[in-house]
């Protein structure tokens, strides 16, 4: 039995726990590149990024919005055409393969791809703006237009994932509550609301869980279309740490950032897991 | 009550109802296509067109070419290559027994490996990326394939481990059971008879894990350098550096996209099987 974990336990140890353990001493310490001692000072860089405005009232609020928008979005899309795909018509395998698109592409890609389309001279969103009539924008320029933006990217990738999971939920209920429900005259919607919704909660919730914790720590897409820019307005709390460390070069203070980050959402985790068992036994 | 709130298409006639479905599903697949069909038009427009891409009839496969000619792009493309698919391959191993004694063995230990899982799943990756550009370094192994091929099978082992036990606690143990009572060992039990059934399952893993790789980007970015590009390193510092070359720019990206489409036509069902939970 040990036999079957131990590889993975040994990589595990030496890729995770190592490191983290190492980041950890480094964020009680001062560690930059002018000061090869490395002092231990405690405390400090804690202080300092739970009291930086841009950690706080940026960078975390930043996190906790991206996190909520981009799950909401994702997933009322996702069921919306789940729902949808679950009724069954001409051309549904082609609708399916169609909305795998998004899920082979690498973030990074994505990110370049609506980067190009949002541009603010020659996107074609702009032109599209301009033809209606409507001023174009300059979408990355602003705070609450680039966060936009950054929100829709992340949507377009994980709606799929939602909509493929759902629908594979929505297959596997049973069928006679619906008949039921169809000899009765149930409007759909009541149907959806009264049927559907409560029998699909455990894989609701699973999938919200999944995607939350993914969604908090997002790196890619942030840095490659703002960069967390204009003027450090959409920076998440990943982007924050990775500033610190690599551009600023203060190791210390980034693990700091890194590790407070880390102990967030290790709590929404857990909080998270305890009402995906509850829901599931219930 | 209930016809008070009949949504609009409820009331239509049948006709009408299914041209509304049926513009709403090509209006959802527009949306969702358009992205990456506007970086294939992109790609093959000229210098010149590419700021009215919506206008003119110039194409050219120019643009490829000029992508092909540069020497660190093929090398980042390889070097993708290669890691990904070395990083399935071992991934695979590692997290087919993990799982497999995730789903088999019940008792403390089991439940503590389920826990550590768990937790080092929420662990963002950003807390130990940090650090672990410094542990690559000291080893010797920073911007090399091993130093970011270890670290990518130790992100798998989590998701994976857990994937992989839901593939086994779908698989009947009845029949290994059978196999321990006739004399085989427990090792012989799971590579004899649990490892087969769950091929299927672990195809769609395969093609899973590598896109993963494929396109993952933080830990490239952290723990490559110079030696060692990968190509979403390269295609993210193009962004600033070639900023203006959107057609080179789209070039590289969709030539980045055609292995991982490949791989998924080929392996849709799987992949759309092992995407359930």
């Amino acid at each position: 039995m040990l036999l079957l974990i131990a590889p993975a336990a040994l990589l595990l140890v030496l890729f995770q726990v190592v490191p983290i353990v190492i980041g950890a001493n480094a964020s009680f310490r001062d560690w930059t590149l002018n000061n090869p001692k490395k002092t231990w000072v405690g405390f400090e860089h804690y202080i300092s990024v739970i009291t930086d405005p841009a950690f706080v009232q940026v960078a975390l609020p930043n996190t906790f919005l991206f996190m909520f928008a981009s799950v909401t979005g994702a997933l009322v899309i996702g069921l919306a055409l789940a729902v949808l795909l679950n009724r069954g018509f001409h051309g549904q395998k082609l609708v399916q393969t169609v909305l795998l698109l998004p899920l082979m592409v690498a973030p990074v890609i994505a990110a370049i791809m609506v980067r190009w389309m949002f541009n603010d001279q020659f996107g074609i969103v702009n032109v599209i703006l301009e033809a209606i009539g409507l001023e174009g924008q300059p979408w990355m320029a602003q705070r609450w237009s680039a966060f936009g933006v950054i929100v829709l990217t992340d949507v377009w990738l994980w709606t799929p994932w939602f909509t493929l999971l759902l629908l594979a939920g929505l297959q596997s209920l049973p069928k006679e509550p619906f008949e039921a429900a169809a000899i009765d005259g149930t409007t759909p919607l009541r149907v959806f609301r009264y049927l559907t919704l409560p029998m699909l909660r455990p894989v609701i919730v699973v999938c919200v869980v999944i995607r939350s914790i993914d969604a908090f720590r997002t790196f890619d897409i942030v840095w490659t279309l703002t960069g967390g820019g204009p003027a450090r307005s959409t920076e998440l709390f990943s982007l924050y740490a990775y500033v610190d460390a690599f551009l600023k070069l203060d190791f210390g203070r980034g693990s700091a950032a890194a590790i407070i980050g880390g102990l967030i959402i290790l709590v929404v985790g857990v909080v998270l897991y305890r009402l995906v068992d509850r829901v599931v036994r219930a | 009550m209930g016809m008070v709130l009949q949504p609009m298409f409820v009331r239509m006639a049948p006709g009408a109802r299914q041209a509304f479905f049926a513009f709403a599903l090509i209006g959802v697949c527009l949306l969702f296509a358009f992205p990456v069909l506007w970086l294939i038009l992109t790609s093959f427009r000229p210098e010149s067109g590419v700021y009215y891409v919506h206008r003119g009839t110039e194409f050219t496969f120019g643009n490829f070419a000029a992508v092909l000619r540069n020497e660190r792009i093929i090398e980042a493309f390889v070097n993708s290559a290669v890691i990904a698919t070395l990083a399935t391959v071992f991934s695979l191993m590692v997290t087919v027994s993990s799982g497999y004694m995730l789903s088999r063995f019940r008792g403390p230990f089991a439940r503590t490996w389920f826990g550590t899982i768990y937790v080092f799943r929420c662990v963002p990756y950003i807390s130990w990326v940090l650090p672990l550009y410094f542990v690559t370094q000291s080893w010797g192994i920073y911007d090399t394939y091993i130093g970011l091929l270890l670290p990518h099978i130790a992100v798998h082992i989590c998701f994976f481990s857990w994937l992989m036990k839901g593939f086994f606690d779908g698989i009947d143990p009845s029949m290994e059971y059978a196999a321990l009572i006739d004399g085989c060992t427990r090792w012989g039990a799971f590579l004899r008879v649990a490892l087969p059934s769950a091929i299927p399952a672990i195809s769609a893993l395969a093609v899973l894990c590598w896109l993963f790789t494929w396109n993952e980007f933080l830990f490239a970015l952290i723990l490559t350098g110079e030696r060692t590009p990968v190509i979403t390193v390269v295609m993210a510092q193009f962004v600033s550096e070639m900023g203006l070359q959107w057609n080179l720019m789209s070039a590289t990206a969709v030539m980045a996209l055609v292995p991982a489409f490949a791989l998924t036509l080929f392996g849709q069902k799987y992949i759309v099987r092992g995407l359930k939970i």
